[in-house]
């Protein structure tokens, strides 16, 4: 069973919060318990900014797990309006138009489930920004 | 008529207003071509496509985004948010609210209400007129109402051609905040069963014909005669007309009925490039009228839910309406935005094929 | 230090035939030929996959008694991809620290047990479960993103990338104990069927089962030995590409590099880890067999195979052709580099090796090791 594992994480999943670290001054996502650049402990949670760059993309075809539901499956390396990276899934995606250097925006949306009868995870995913903020 | 709703001042308004349409679109053609409809079937329906939500998407994902939207309209801190209301018909799980789940994303919990509603495609207007309940009163500071569907309609069911996803939010607040505030309400309920779904079956059974006259007409005539007793208020005096629009041919039916031109309803219709978001239908309508309204104008907004009833507001636009209107994508921004599927695709979006879970 | 006495390879295969105990069983046996049993103190098994594939705990001690050696401890290394050199960093000091005189470290993984999709789902948990692997990338899905990101910055096309696994399926055609034993060429690995795009099925390594063992001694076991382990270093990474300040750069690898003072003409030969093509072209350039941006200009130059300019890289044809059963796979670089030191290696040798290297990750670096080797 799951279900604590992804329950004790959605804050961070549903707000798309990161951790900024008060002794380096870096930000990191998800949050974690010590900051991965100075290991200070000294963390401080931030909203990040929901717009970003796509840096780089794949496609993967050889999905993992039961289906092939969401298959091809976009993700992508997205540098956000502040600099820190994320490695997300990607949505809303047309593969063709796919190319490093478009604007993305964070969406929440279904990341799996625990089974048929399990309970459902969100989380953070990009799609091609909408026209405005 | 007599009349068990008080006559007096609601003291709250539409603080922010947002709106969700999934990008995917099948066209009705489609759904005819795959189950051997004539034309005729479908083009008198006026929808020319339907939105589907995608592999990753649901009602909760679809609501979630009207209600961040909503916020950015608002612009006010979600922790005041002291109720939120969810009304659907597609919920995710059968027992375990989505209101919850709305709520947490959005950073309203924990001091806030919390519930989903069920009444067809009327749920989400209750909870917009419950909420103007509580806030008129002073309980809650504000309210969130969030009407959204991932419609099911049985494969090969003339439901099919209509049935689609989309998710309208309001951001119900006091008067003296409101991009538009409401004047006033009335509602008509009936034990009329023209469309229902019972426990533990997917789909839908509708009573065909039986949906138009005692069901549809009746219940918004009814509420909207009530609300035009009750204030006064005439046709003449409306800018917009927004009906709950299960098709892209009832609103103006009902609206000639009623006494209003078309040209008051089409800004409000959205049905015809999308077709019926069932909780969302009408509510995407004021969004975009919403959009595009201007200080001192007044909307009808009629939504109807089968089972069956209807509510009528009565709603004015206020001077802050336009510095909110490009806070956040608009209903023409997600119209759009769209990619044409064909029926294959949605059959394995909606998981006709094989039900089997999400990996 | 530590002497490798003796070393034992399975051919890496689907081995449907055979359990994980099996396979380490005769990779084992082939490695204790000439061994009295009763002189080895320790069985370190490495193995990431097992304990799922095959519902196992405690797996060094069911396979120490399966191999009938009665040892005084037996345990597990789990590293993910770096299993194999985490269990020689652990032999080897288990030696320098004389609490053994004689290890014997088994790696084996199955990979073949269940059908793919759920084996991927597995092997997905090499990434962090609590970032990346939160999605459903899969193996491949982030060395793709670096592989688009390499391309992109240095201008570096597809088919220049595409000699890394023609120059691995040359050398493993010649490997006895390789999966793939084909040659391939640059047009086929473009056109091979996507798997994460950029990368092709013939970028990946193959799915297969394998087991490899070797005998570590120390100084005063005496006999026949086939090199010395002087050092293994190690460090630990970022746990996603996203928090590196520059995604391409595999910061733990570098450090480990720094530290063994490596230069491209110290090593003679190197097994180094290339899940993918552009993991086995990052390592040659953060090893700084390479500048940026140009192993696979040196590469197609034929730099890395033998007669080439740089060290003899994968002979054995890496983990692209031989195989990579996940926790086997350092095993086998440890043993291909010390037989390449002692001149036995059956397949494309080096011209009188000195100095050898063997060097895994983890994932993108979330761990790694580098296991340095000299001859007798």
């Amino acid at each position: 069973m799951v279900l604590p594992v992804w329950w004790r994480k959605r804050i961070p999943r549903y707000r798309f919060v990161g951790a900024l670290c008060k002794d380096c001054g870096r930000i990191h996502y998800p949050p974690r318990n010590a900051c991965p650049y100075c290991g200070s402990r000294n963390l401080e949670l931030v909203p990040l900014p929901r717009r970003g760059v796509l840096e780089s993309y794949s496609i993967v075809y050889s999905v993992p797990g039961d289906n092939r539901l969401n298959a091809p499956l976009p993700i992508g390396l997205i540098r956000l309006e502040n600099g820190v990276r994320v490695v997300a899934e990607l949505t809303d995606v047309v593969p063709e138009k796919l190319e490093n250097g478009i604007e993305v925006e964070a969406v929440i949306r279904r990341i799996g489930e625990d089974g048929e009868t399990g309970t459902i995870l969100y989380g953070v995913k990009f799609r091609p920004a909408l026209g405005r903020k | 008529m007599a009349n068990s709703e008080n006559k007096q001042v609601i003291n709250a308004g539409i603080v922010g207003w947002g709106a969700y349409i999934p990008m995917y679109r099948l066209p009705t053609r489609e759904i005819a071509r795959v189950w051997g409809w004539p034309e005729h079937q479908y083009k008198a329906l006026n929808v020319s496509h339907k939105s589907v939500d995608g592999p990753d998407e649901d009602s909760t994902t679809m609501g979630y985004e009207a209600a961040y939207n909503a916020l950015l309209r608002s612009g006010i801190d979600p922790k005041m948010i002291g109720a939120v209301f969810f009304g659907s018909e597609s919920k995710v799980y059968a027992v375990k609210p989505s209101a919850t789940l709305i709520a947490e994303m959005i950073g309203a919990t924990p001091d806030t209400m919390a519930s989903d509603l069920e009444f067809a495609c009327r749920a989400g207007s209750e909870g917009l007129k419950a909420s103007l309940g509580l806030v008129s009163s002073g309980m809650v500071k504000y309210a969130l109402a969030i009407g959204s569907d991932t419609s099911q309609a049985e494969p090969g069911d003339v439901l099919e051609f209509t049935a689609s996803s989309g998710a309208a939010a309001f951001i119900v607040g006091p008067r003296s905040e409101s991009a538009a505030i409401v004047e006033d309400t009335y509602t008509y309920v009936t034990d009329t069963p023209d469309f229902w779904r019972r426990a533990e079956k997917p789909y839908p059974r509708h009573g065909e014909g039986f949906t138009g006259e005692p069901a549809y007409f009746t219940h918004i005539i009814g509420a909207v005669k009530g609300l035009f007793e009750k204030t006064g208020l005439r046709p003449e005096d409306f800018d917009y007309a927004i009906f709950h629009q299960p098709n892209g041919k009832f609103p103006l039916k009902v609206a000639q009925r009623l006494g209003f031109p078309k040209e008051k309803v089409l800004p409000g219709l959205v049905t015809p490039y999308i077709g019926n978001t069932y909780n969302a239908s009408a509510l995407l309508g004021l969004a975009r009228v919403l959009d595009q309204a201007k200080p001192g104008q007044r909307i009808l907004l009629a939504p109807f839910g089968s089972g069956a009833g209807s509510d009528a507001y009565s709603i004015v636009v206020t001077d802050l309406v336009e510095e909110r209107q490009d806070k956040a994508p608009k209903v023409d921004d997600y119209l759009a935005r769209s990619y044409e599927i064909d029926y294959a695709l949605y059959a394995k979006f909606r998981r006709i094929y094989v039900m089997l879970p999400r990996g | 230090m530590a002497y490798i006495t003796s070393v034992g390879l399975v051919r890496v295969n689907r081995n449907y035939h055979k359990s994980p105990r099996d396979l380490a069983f005769e990779a084992a046996s082939k490695a204790l030929e000439d061994v009295k049993l009763d002189t080895i103190d320790y069985v370190i098994v490495a193995s990431s996959l097992t304990y799922l594939q095959a519902s196992q705990f405690d797996l060094a001690a069911y396979i120490a008694r399966e191999l009938g050696v009665h040892v005084k401890s037996a345990f597990t290394v789990e590293a993910g991809e770096n299993s194999g050199l985490a269990g020689a960093e652990v032999a080897l000091n288990l030696i320098r620290s004389h609490a053994a005189e004689r290890v014997l470290l088994v790696g084996v993984d199955k990979l073949t047990e269940y059908i793919s999709n759920r084996t991927y789902k597995m092997i997905q948990a090499i990434y962090d479960t609590e970032s990346d692997a939160v999605y459903n990338v899969g193996h491949a899905g982030p060395m793709a993103l670096l592989m688009r990101l390499y391309m992109d910055r240095y201008g570096v096309d597809r088919e220049t990338l595409a000699h890394w696994p023609v120059m691995m399926h040359a050398h493993g055609k010649e490997n006895p104990y390789a999966m793939l034993r084909f040659a391939v060429t640059p047009d086929k690995v473009v056109n091979a069927m996507p798997i994460a795009e950029p990368i092709t099925l013939l970028d990946a390594y193959p799915i297969g089962d394998g087991a490899a063992a070797v005998l570590l001694s120390s100084d005063d076991q005496g006999g026949d030995h086939l090199a010395r382990l002087t050092e293994v270093y190690s460090s630990i990474g970022f746990q996603s590409i996203a928090l590196r300040d520059d995604p391409l750069s595999i910061e733990a690898v570098g450090q480990i590099a720094r530290e063994a003072g490596l230069s491209p003409d110290s090593i003679d030969v190197a097994e180094i880890h290339d899940s993918f093509t552009i993991t086995g072209i990052l390592l040659l350039e953060e090893l700084g067999f390479a500048p940026r941006g140009k192993a696979a200009e040196l590469v197609a130059e034929g730099a890395f195979t033998k007669g080439g300019s740089g060290p003899l890289v994968n002979a054995s044809g890496g983990l692209k052709a031989r195989g990579h059963p996940k926790g086997a796979t350092g095993v086998y670089m440890l043993a291909e580099v010390a037989m390449q030191l002692a001149g036995t290696f059956p397949g494309v040798k080096a011209d009188s090796p000195r100095k050898g290297i063997a060097v895994g990750v983890n994932a993108h670096g979330s761990s790694a090791r580098l296991a340095f080797l000299e001859a007798l």
